[in-house]
Parts: structure tokens; C-alpha cells; sequence
């Protein structure tokens, strides 16, 4: 078996402050964008409501408009 | 053997084959696939830990060396190595790397980098893409 590399210090250094700044960075981020994520899907399903409810509408409208005595 | 067991090892014999007329699993077959499954469980359990028990040691034999962290006494001799960095960076004498070095350097920096990768996906507690 090949002996184990010694790795330069500053390699390990560089590697581990990497890991912990990638992992402060990530959280950070996480939390930056939930609240976002949450906001836009609010709005999304509020908008979705609206429409639903004027096709509703519209449809049911059609509905009358085409009842006639000439079916 | 028609529709017989495929080697018996599951038991008594009812297998994948499909029954002629009828396009769908039994439900007693995969019952007694899961039953069997939780029988032998310890033996596979104990297959897989003598497979990697000595894959393990290896890595381990390894990581010991080359994957702990930098020991406090390892900084001042890291911030040093930085320093020379700089140095060379300063005085132009990274010119006179041969490109193999070069190269090397180069991928020990995106190795370097891509530690930080790992740690944005400890961080955001998900492989790709963030799920909020």
C-alpha cells in the first residue's frame, strides 16, 4: 500500500475553512430564500383562487346564455 | 421448469413468474418476499459488514493522514505557505513554475473549492437546488 500523502497545512486549512464557510453560506442562503419561497406560493394560490373563481363565473354565465328553447 | 421457483430461494417457490391469465402480482408473493427478506436479513447484514470492514480499514488508514484538520500548532506553518503565495504572486516569481506545477497547483485549488460545495449542501440540507 501506498503511504499516506502528507498534505501541506495550508492545503487543510483552505480545505476546512472551505467546508465551514460553504456550510454558513448554504444556511444563510436557506433561510434567505424559505421565507421568499413561501411568499410566492401565498400569492401563486391566492391568484389561482381568483381565477378560478372568475372561469367559474364565466362558465356559468356561458351556461345560462346557452339555455334557450331552440337546444 | 415453467413456472417453478428460480433457484428456491424465495421460499416456498412462488416467484415473479406471472401466472398465466393474470397480469399483476399476487399479493402473498410480495408478502412473502418482504418475509423472507426480514429472515435472512441478519446474513446479509453480517455479508455486507465483513465486505467493507476491510475497505473501511483502508480508508480509514488513509484519512487518519491526509483528511484530519489542521492541528492549532499546523496554522502558523499554513499562514506562512500563504504568505510565500503572496510573495511569489508579488514578485512575478510564479512565472518561473513549469506548467505540470501549474497544473497541479491548479487542480489542488478546485479541489480546495469544491470542499466548499460540500459544505453548501451540508448547509442547505439538500443535494441539488434548495428545497423551500
Amino acid at each position: 500500500m501506498v503511504p499516506p500523502v502528507q498534505v501541506s497545512p495550508l492545503i487543510k486549512l483552505g480545505r476546512y475553512s472551505a467546508l465551514v464557510l460553504g456550510m454558513a453560506y448554504g444556511a444563510k442562503r436557506y433561510s434567505y430564500l424559505k421565507p421568499r419561497a413561501e411568499e410566492q406560493r401565498r400569492v401563486a394560490a391566492e391568484e389561482k383562487k381568483r381565477q378560478d373563481e372568475l372561469k367559474r363565473i364565466e362558465r356559468e354565465l356561458a351556461e345560462a346564455q346557452d339555455d334557450s328553447i331552440l337546444k | 421448469m415453467g413456472r417453478g421457483s428460480c433457484g428456491g430461494s424465495f421460499g416456498r417457490g412462488v416467484t415473479f413468474s406471472r401466472p398465466a391469465g393474470r397480469r399483476t402480482f399476487q399479493p402473498t408473493a410480495m408478502a412473502q418476499f418482504v418475509r423472507n427478506l426480514a429472515q435472512r436479513a441478519p446474513e446479509l447484514v453480517n455479508a455486507a459488514v465483513t465486505y467493507s470492514k476491510p475497505r473501511l480499514a483502508t480508508f480509514w488508514h488513509y484519512a487518519k493522514v491526509e483528511l484530519v484538520p489542521p492541528s492549532p500548532a499546523e496554522i502558523p506553518t499554513a499562514i506562512q505557505s500563504l504568505k510565500n503565495i503572496i510573495r511569489s504572486a508579488k514578485t512575478g516569481a510564479f512565472k518561473h513554475l513549469t506548467v505540470k506545477e501549474a497544473m497541479l497547483n491548479g487542480l489542488v485549488a478546485t479541489e480546495v473549492w469544491m470542499w466548499f460545495y460540500i459544505g453548501e449542501i451540508i448547509g442547505k440540507r439538500g443535494i441539488v437546488g434548495y428545497n423551500v
